[in-house]
């Protein structure tokens, strides 16, 4: 049998990540052509720091898509968890680090019990998830109905801070992806994550863990909501009962267009990372091109499409 | 090592298992032979964990097991070799092998080249060769046998169940996975070995099992039974039983349908056959040989690539499975559960799924036709259900097998294809179906009956067609049907 | 032995007629037992006001839930269709808001719904897209186009027949509850009695069947979710007379409790199973649900708190009933 080079394995399992990775490059390429603006530092460092908060939603999702599920409780748990960090810090700089260490743990704690009633229930992750999206969104506008509490001064350093004249939270999710994505290759979890996303039957029948797999994944997700609630008080100064709202849906987009499958097994947060860098390029793109906001949800609409009919595997047909 | 004692389990419709008792020992490989549909696999899952008896004990390695799951029946040192495999497709070769059994280095994390060694490694001493590094999607699957066969080598295993490991395996690689179990037995490893081949059972197992319908019938030492004695306690009836007896050969039987040089995408190349009117063809071949490729290209279920089928003289352009059925082809589908019943379906949604004209009345359909009808097929067939309102779901296998016939039978075919007609059917049920098959083809219905049980076809076919590796490899009739003559038909060359 | 055994589970079958008429008329008698209690705890909850009241708002979620029946019996799932409503609802204001427009409006609406779920069906047949992306990314278009449309801001009135058949009713009965009654009596009878309707649910029981009986699948698939777009179009139009005014946002969340509804109903995720009339029961409980809390006095908020509990609980009753 011909053994085939690395290279052309390594392309092959990882379409989607290459795939992203060359339009990136191909988009910064025209973009540099368009506009003397578009070349500036300061805007592709721009465009790396607003992806930063999607591609951190978009992880969690990633590892949950990964097992074959879903999590649509994404942009409730964020507006809730927004709400309480500044609804509980309001201004005082000493309730920093208990609210965000206490915030973390919720968030991981409501993933949990997403993974369990999934687990436990056994229906679909898709409606345990938006069952728990109603509830905490209900829970949320129960705190408050309106904007809540303030942050503290001295907070916006998490969505604002620079160093070596980079965007610390860029940098955090870049790391944060690359951790991931070293315990997805190197842990024994992680490997289980794929095997129960490849066959669920088949990992109960070899014994591996396939239940603590499961709840594993939406207390990451829930993990990154926290995080990513935290990061937009930080952002805008204040927590609202909607903010998160469009990041259930819009988590999905980076996970597909990185090559991701939605069946479950295929696919890696690195693709993510780069699938959230290449929407908000393109939407910059766009607005050097003076495309109005509202066409550049068309195109996100297209990149959907174009991405799962690129990535899809045929199945066989008899 | 293993004892159950009085093991019972049932399932909607059907009783699996009913008071099994069985000692496998250490250093024995001991056979179960039985029947499709016997109690065999369900047996191997309760052992397994991955069934839960309905009573019964089970003592392994001296002390009681209770609540067995997949992962404690692992950890106690039991592994078993799935005949439908246990394999994650995007998963490498490499990491399957030792899925649950990682290689880890520092800080525990996976160790990839130490993993791939190893499974190289593994792979060698197993005496084949299969790059660890390839996804198991793209592996044949005689590969993906021996990978299945690897993973049980990996860890110390003190009681190794194999489920018909040789269906899609033979010659050279049957005699490594033999030489491997004997090896094992030596080293005090408890094997049990389910198989459809007998003379493989006669030679590697100490000691055999039969079963039927769902009860352990004997058990005794290799030595004392032979070929006969055991087909005879596993049918628990003469086969002339069983098989209704052959109609008189319709030599007359004119051709019906003739497919020619059918190539269907790299499984079936070239391959033709003929079937005629009153005539039951046996499509005989090993798993994987390309008898359901090639019946399924000719209903169009496949795409063909090349080749023609003609129905009455008359070529059939563009084959599709609406064409076929038009033109009066019927196809029983080996998978009943994927590929022939709509499960959530009840009894007379299914059975009319094919004649949908007949209860259309006013381009509305006519549910009270469509009962008229059910209860006129559950009667004909004697099938055993609430009614026309039961779903299919929760009937037997056998019920569920006359449902597909019955549907197919009221489309009043010219020729019918039935793959695999009997899986997963207990005798009482496969025997009427056999009768069914022999009143169709005296009403005149070319058959082709595509199986791996010998005796079905042995026993049921006025001529065989043999498949080997995708190609027709020759045709019997009448004295010329034996095994032998099947077998080598089926296997020459492989051992090569 | 197979006939005595299975003679035997009949006899079962039989025996627990309780257990037959909960998992078959669960819900027909959880809805009146909700209308019961709620109307006992609160008195205002069957005055006839308040009765018209929920009559008016079961209409537009009724509609959506009948074409998302459909498309939940072939495995299928329908994100776009709030989308297609709050487009539809955009086009109806989209004119001089006079009754004569309303034959171009309820045109292009329909269009649009018909050519939303051709594309749904076309990605999800020919293309293999799962139908949650397939339909999330036409439900993301769709609102580009609407955006790009409105230029942010919708204007314009609602033509004033419009307005009567979202939003009056005669003697009591809402104009928009017997559109839903016609709607469902004639894609009821599709689903139930016609050909078509047959080959839908072998096709949503299982695929791979459907195809070896020489049914196109994919043209069945493909209307299903056509079937949707459309009167999930209908279903934007009469909620543009409901509430009047339009934003972008008409119809915001109807793609989560249509689904919401169809669970609720019996009409499994795994395909093949369900009727109309339970989709429907479940859009009522939906919308009784809702109203009790308020007339209840309770937050608003806990609306959508029992939402989301009654979806998981009601799914997990399902799962159950089928083990």
């Amino acid at each position: 049998m011909a053994k085939q080079s690395p290279l052309s394995t390594f392309v092959k399992r990882n379409r989607g990540l290459v795939v992203v990775i060359v339009l990136l490059f191909a988009l910064l390429i025209f973009g540099s052509f368009i506009s003397d603006r578009f070349r500036t530092t300061s805007n592709i460092l721009n465009v790396f720091e607003q992806s930063s908060g999607l591609a951190l939603v978009s992880l969690g999702q990633t590892l949950a898509i990964l097992t074959g599920g879903i999590d649509m409780s994404v942009g409730s748990m964020i507006s809730l968890l927004s709400l309480l960090t500044s609804g509980l810090m309001n201004g005082d700089p000493a309730m920093i680090l208990p609210v965000t260490a206490g915030i973390i743990l919720l968030g991981c704690m409501i993933g949990a019990i997403n993974g369990i009633g999934i687990v436990m229930l056994r229906i679909h992750p898709l409606i345990v998830t938006l069952g728990m999206g109603a509830v905490l969104q209900g829970i949320a506008l129960l705190y408050s109905l309106g904007p809540a509490g303030k942050a503290p001064p001295g907070f916006k350093f998490l969505a604002y801070g620079k160093v070596l004249g980079l965007p610390v939270s860029a940098l955090f999710v870049i790391a944060l992806f690359i951790l991931v994505a070293l315990f997805l290759r190197y842990a024994r979890l992680g490997r289980y994550i794929y095997a129960v996303g490849d066959d669920q039957a088949g990992a109960r029948l070899m014994g591996l863990p396939r239940s603590g797999v499961i709840i594993f994944v939406y207390t990451v997700s829930g993990f990154c909501c926290a995080l990513m609630a935290i990061y937009l008080v930080s952002r805008f100064g204040v927590g609202q009962p909607y903010t998160g709202v469009n990041y259930t849906l819009a988590s999905i987009t980076p996970v597909v267009v990185g090559g991701t499958l939605l069946a479950g097994g295929r696919g890696g947060v690195m693709g993510t990372l780069f699938g959230a860098y290449l929407i908000s390029l393109i939407n910059n793109v766009l607005n050097f091109m003076d495309v109005s906001t509202h066409y550049q949800l068309i195109a996100q609409g297209l990149i959907v499409i174009a991405a799962v009919s690129i990535y899809v595997e045929k199945r066989k047909r008899i | 090592m293993l004892k159950l004692s009085n093991i019972s389990k049932s399932f909607p419709g059907v009783r699996a298992l009913s008071g099994i008792d069985l000692e496998i020992r250490a250093g024995e490989i001991h056979a179960l032979v039985g029947e499709n549909g016997a109690g065999k696999s369900t047996m191997i899952k309760i052992v397994a964990g991955a069934y839960q008896p309905d009573s019964g004990d089970i003592e392994y390695d001296g002390a009681r097991l209770h609540n067995i799951t997949p992962a404690s029946a692992k950890k106690a040192g039991i592994h078993v070799i799935y005949q439908e495999f246990v394999l994650f497709p995007h998963l490498t070769v490499a990491e399957n092998i030792y899925i649950g059994h990682e290689r880890r280095g520092k800080l525990g994390l996976v160790d990839h080249r130490q993993t791939r060694r190893d499974a190289a490694e593994l792979l060698k001493r197993l005496g084949v060769e299969i790059d660890p590094d390839q996804l198991v999607t793209d592996l044949t699957v005689a590969d993906q046998q021996m990978v299945e066969i690897a993973k049980a080598l990996v860890h110390k295993v003190k009681l190794l169940i194999l489920d018909e490991p040789t269906a899609v395996i033979s010659g050279r690689e049957a005699d490594l996975l033999f030489a491997r179990l004997k090896a094992l037995r030596q080293e005090g490893v408890a094997i049990v070995y389910v198989s459809h081949r007998l003379e493989e059972i006669f030679q590697i197992a100490d000691r055999v099992t039969v079963f039927k319908d769902g009860e352990r019938v004997t058990t005794a030492d290799i030595s004392s039974v032979d070929r006969n004695k055991l087909i005879s306690l596993m049918v628990g009836r003469d086969l002339k039983d069983i098989f209704p007896p052959k109609r008189a050969r319709a030599d007359t039987g004119k051709v019906v349908l003739k497919a020619e040089n059918v190539t269907v995408n790299g499984r079936v190349r070239n391959a033709s056959i003929e079937l005629r009117a009153g005539e039951i063809t046996g499509l005989a071949g090993m798993v994987g040989a390309g008898r359901t490729e090639l019946a399924m290209g000719i209903f169009g279920g496949l795409p063909m690539s090349s080749g023609t089928v003609t129905i009455d003289g008359q070529p059939i352009s563009h084959m599709t499975p609406a064409v076929a059925i038009a033109k009066g082809i019927g196809f029983v589908t080996e998978d009943r559960k994927s590929q022939g019943l709509a499960m959530q379906l009840d009894v007379a949604a299914n059975v009319t799924a094919a004649s949908l004209i007949e209860i259309t009345r006013n381009g509305l359909i006519d549910h009270g036709a469509e009962d008229a009808i059910a209860h006129q097929e559950i009667a004909k067939y004697k099938i055993a259900c609430r009614g026309p309102a039961t779903p299919v779901a929760t009937m037997s296998g056998g019920n569920q097998q006359k449902v597909i016939v019955a549907r197919w039978a009221r489309t009043n075919p010219r020729v019918l294809i039935l793959d695999e007609p009997t899986r997963g059917v207990d005798v009482g049920a496969k025997t009427e179906i056999y009768k069914i098959m022999n009143e169709l083809a005296l009403q005149g219905m070319a058959i082709l009956m595509i199986s791996s049980e010998l005796p079905e076809i042995i026993g049921m076919s006025d001529r065989v067609v043999v498949m080997r590796e995708g190609v027709v490899s020759g045709e019997l009739t009448g004295a010329g049907i034996n095994e032998q003559a099947i077998m080598s038909l089926a296997t020459q060359h492989m051992a090569a | 032995m197979t006939d005595a055994t299975d003679i035997k589970t009949g006899g079962e079958g039989r025996s627990s007629g309780f257990r037959h008429i909960l998992s078959n008329y669960g819900i027909h008698i959880f809805l009146v037992l909700l209308v019961a209690v709620s109307g006992i705890v609160s008195p205002a909850f069957l005055s006839a006001n308040n009765i018209s009241n929920m009559l008016l708002q079961v209409a537009p979620l009724g509609i959506v839930v009948i074409g998302q029946a459909f498309v939940i019996i072939l495995r299928g799932l329908d994100l776009s269709v709030a989308s297609v409503m709050a487009t539809a609802a955009v086009i109806a204001t989209g004119f001089s808001g006079v009754n004569s427009d309303m034959p171009m409006i309820i045109a292009i609406s329909l269009a649009i719904g018909a050519g939303t779920g051709l594309v749904n069906g076309l990605l999800v047949t020919k293309r293999d897209v799962s139908p949650f992306l397939a339909t999330l990314a036409t439900m993301i278009m769709l609102q580009g186009f609407r955006f790009a449309y409105t230029q942010g801001a919708p204007s314009g009135n609602v033509p004033p027949l419009f307005r009567v058949v979202g939003a009056e009713t005669f003697y009591g009965i809402p104009y928009n509850l017997m559109l839903l009654a016609v709607l469902a009596v004639i894609f009821g009878i599709l689903l139930a009695r016609s050909r078509f309707g047959r080959e839908v649910y072998i096709t949503g029981g299982n695929p791979t069947t459907a195809r070896l009986l020489g049914i196109n699948a994919d043209r069945v698939i493909v209307s299903g979710y056509v079937i949707s777009g459309v009167l999930a179009a209908i279903a934007g139009l009469v909620l543009s007379g409901y509430v009047g005014i339009v934003d972008n946002w008409v119809g915001r969340g109807f793609e989560l409790d249509s689904i919401v509804a169809a669970v609720m109903g019996g009409i499994a995720l795994s395909g093949g199973r369900g009727t109309i009339v339970g989709g429907l029961i479940g859009a009522a409980i939906l919308i009784v649900v809702f109203n009790a809390v308020l007339m209840f006095g309770m937050p608003v908020q806990l609306q959508i708190i029992i939402k989301g509990l009654v979806i998981v609980l009601a799914a997990a009753f399902y799962v159950r009933r089928s083990v």
